[in-house]
């Protein structure tokens, strides 16, 4: 995936990130189905609200997991929000 | 024993009461008979249950559930138990303003049932006009923010309409189309001739899905569920019986899929007897096919039992006479023969029997 560092991804309306009790674990939820997510991906489900780019984003999480690697984290954040972008999860 | 699983998803049909009369009803046959719903107070105790256990989801359904005078108290309990809540309903009796008032209440979404994409296929299978109404209120879901799913079953009598069906939901805004081949149980299953569509006429709708569900991914999600009889795979019923999925009707009875009460000698307790926990970890109906000792062969020593179970226990009993036999769907089962002459057997000249009080009446006496 080719990464627009400007673009400012925004959770689809119909996807809500619910914590599981019972397996202590973030879900996205949506009609008929949920991803479980790591703690990663919550992170930046979390901040897919129109309003940071995926830089910001990158940057809110190195400083969350201080010292990451910030092209391995850039890597995981265009990953998992294609994954996301396929399943019609983002707006 | 096993540990018992937990349950993700509840589909709570709130009423049997409906002002539809859709050919294709999944609600029981005999749906005359049912008396006396639960209370606000009791959903709201089943709701609450239900997230201690595990659940996610929770698909408000019915009948038409917008009937329930207390389903913006209901959507207000459900989310107060962080339920991700969802509306099935035919929308006929909604507004603006109840719209506003389930949105406000918290509700995550709606799922809302169109039959056609053609007024007059639409109205001849829901028995009552009601087309125009039904989209209309789509574009009011919309305007008021809410993500939408159309849903459509697909029969006979629609089919062909699948493109416009496409190009009907990309000019709603619709969010998902799930195109719901009809799935022979209930209502269905008394007018299976009549529904039952031509080999010639599936295969081309299951073409034209494929295509659009890879043209429009990310835009508009398109489900395709199958047509078990004509696509030959068993479908993997509930994602295996009492493992993930309950659901609750109207007078309370907690059922692993709503059609189970096809199957005799099943007793489903009621919530009014007893807690949703314990119904679901001890009654003998959750258990009677959970993980697969009740299995017989050819499923017993099949590898794809652990994919799809067996197929359906509800299917098994209607068209083999035993719940634990394998799904006759399937190529494997001895009694595969009856699908094979079923699936030709498409009449377009079958008459309709509509869902109502009067043909309940009729088809419970018999
Ligand atoms: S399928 Fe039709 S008749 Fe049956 S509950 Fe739904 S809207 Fe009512
Ligand atoms: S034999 Fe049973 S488990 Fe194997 S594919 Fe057929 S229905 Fe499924």
């Amino acid at each position: 995936m080719n990464a627009d560092h400007t673009w400012r991804p925004r959770l689809a309306s119909r996807a809500r990130l619910k914590f599981d009790p019972i397996a202590q674990q973030e879900m996205l939820l949506f009609p008929e189905a949920a991803l479980a997510l790591n703690e990663t991906g919550a992170a930046i489900v979390r901040l897919c609200d129109g309003a940071h780019s995926i830089d910001e984003i990158v940057d809110q999480l190195s400083k969350k997991y201080d010292n990451a690697d910030r092209d391995a984290l850039m890597r995981e954040v265009m990953d998992f929000l294609a994954t996301i972008r396929a399943r019609g999860l983002l707006q | 024993m096993t540990t018992t699983p937990r349950p993700y998803t509840l589909v709570a049909e709130l009423t049997y009461r409906c002002p539809l009369r859709c050919v294709y009803c999944s609600n029981p046959v005999d749906f005359h008979r049912s008396r006396s719903e639960l209370s606000t107070g009791e959903w709201r105790r089943v709701f609450s249950q239900a997230a201690e256990l595990g659940v996610m989801q929770l698909h408000l359904s019915g009948g038409e559930p917008v009937l329930r005078e207390d389903l913006v108290e209901l959507i207000q309990h459900a989310r107060a138990n962080d339920l991700y809540t969802n509306l099935i309903t035919g929308g006929t009796l909604l507004d603006e303003d109840k719209l506003r008032r389930f949105r406000d209440a918290g509700l995550d979404h709606i799922q809302l049932s169109i039959q056609g994409a053609a007024r007059e296929s639409a109205e001849t299978i829901a028995g009552v006009g009601s087309h125009q109404k039904k989209l209309d209120v789509a574009q009011l879901i919309r305007k008021i923010g809410f993500p939408l799913t159309l849903n459509v079953v697909i029969h006979r009598l629609n089919i062909v309409e699948v493109p416009e069906l496409i190009t009907l939901a990309l000019e709603l805004g619709a969010d998902r189309l799930e195109l719901a081949n009809t799935q022979f149980y209930a209502w269905a299953a008394e007018n299976r001739r009549a529904l039952m569509p031509t080999r010639e006429d599936y295969d081309r709708a299951e073409e034209i899905a494929r295509a659009a569900i890879a043209k429009y991914r990310g835009t508009l999600e398109i489900p395709f569920v199958h047509n078990d009889y004509l696509s030959g795979e068993p479908k993997p019923c509930m994602g295996g019986w009492g493992r993930s999925y309950m659901c609750i009707n109207p007078t309370g009875a907690v059922m692993p899929c709503h059609a189970a009460a096809v199957i005799p000698g099943l007793v489903f307790e009621s919530i009014r007897d007893n807690s949703l926990e314990k119904i679901w970890r001890d009654s003998p109906a959750m258990n009677a096919f959970r993980g697969d000792d009740w299995m017989m062969e050819p499923c017993r020593s099949c590898e794809r039992k652990t994919i799809d179970f067996g197929g359906c226990r509800c299917q098994a009993f209607m068209l083999a006479g035993n719940a634990a036999e394998a799904d006759p769907i399937c190529r494997l089962s001895p009694h595969h023969g009856i699908v094979e002459s079923m699936r030709k057997d498409s009449a377009a000249d079958d008459p309709l029997i509509y869902r109502d009080a009067k043909s309940s009446r009729a088809l419970s006496r018999s």
